[in-house]
């Protein structure tokens, strides 16, 4: 096997280096909210996945930039971010939803019903 | 043994440069980016209770907002990363070869009563200033806000061209 194979290999299992997006997560009685700041993200480039418990955010920078200009300062970043979180059993993936707006992911993960707090009414009789 | 020490010392040195480049090269890069977010009262963080870390205080925060200035002969373009904004909350102003860009992220309210198990993104006022590397028409200048990234096209001013005369060869 040759390095590129390698290289290869670890670039189709998204191991290569990238950038740790700043979240917020909020949990409530109905669920999680998780918020990522992802500037620079196209909206076709970012994959939000969950496999078994863990839950993947990927996104890819695009930086359209008129050709043959030159960079005379530049805060240099990797072109892409990558996060992964462990979520609890009691929420139930299938059911979320995300929202992507102004490079701001918003996540919400709901819990599954058994996992909710119930409210009893109490009759009086 | 002792050559290896002496290789070993020689290569330790190399590391050594290196590493103190790289943090320079980082530092230099990354200081400006750094910047502070301060809340306000129409924009409160949540309180220290409501979120899961000791060291949480509902204080300015620092955050990272990278930005990139590019150029060609006629342009410069400024691109800064401030995602979560809504375009009417910028405020741009270009004077004495400094661009500078402010604003207030805001925190929305309505994000639910819940706990923050995790609260690492800023919000709030903030302003950055970035210098420009020549001369620029503002009045000429255009602003675009998309996928989180604020993009300032600014057109280079032309040095008026000095009035030569031309002799033509008899």
């Amino acid at each position: 096997m040759t390095s590129n194979d390698i290289a290869k290999q670890e670039s189709a299992r998204g191991e290569t280096a990238a950038m740790l997006p700043p979240v917020d997560v909020v949990e409530d009685d109905s669920g999680i909210t998780l918020y990522a700041d992802l500037p620079g993200v196209p909206k076709d480039k970012l994959n939000v996945r969950v496999e078994a418990d863990a839950l993947t955010i990927e996104a890819e920078v695009s930086l359209p930039l008129a050709q043959g200009m030159e960079a005379s300062y530049a805060e240099v970043q990797l072109p892409r971010y990558r996060r992964t979180f462990t979520l609890g059993q009691e929420l139930d993936s299938d059911k979320a939803v995300a929202e992507f707006r102004n490079g701001v992911l918003r996540l919400h993960i709901p819990k599954a019903a058994h996992a909710r707090p119930r409210r009893i009414e109490v009759q009086v009789g | 043994m002792n050559m290896k020490l002496d290789d070993l010392r020689q290569g330790l040195a190399g590391v050594w440069d290196s590493v103190t480049e790289g943090w320079h090269r980082l530092r230099a890069s990354a200081a400006d980016a750094l910047t502070a977010f301060r809340p306000s009262e129409r924009n409160p963080l949540p309180q220290a209770g409501e979120v899961d870390d000791a060291d949480y205080l509902p204080a300015a925060r620092w955050a990272m907002l990278a930005g990139n200035v590019f150029e060609d002969e006629r342009d410069i373009v400024v691109r800064l990363e401030i995602p979560g904004m809504e375009k009417e909350d910028f405020r741009i102003e270009v004077e004495d070869g400094l661009l500078t860009v402010s604003g207030e992220k805001r925190f929305e309210r309505e994000r639910g009563e819940g706990r923050y198990r995790v609260f690492e993104c800023a919000y709030g006022a903030f302003h950055r200033s970035v210098p420009l590397p020549a001369s620029v028409d503002a009045a000429r200048g255009r602003a675009r806000y998309r996928n989180g990234i604020l993009r300032i096209d600014l057109p280079k001013r032309i040095p008026s061209r000095p009035k030569g005369t031309s002799i033509r060869i008899g």
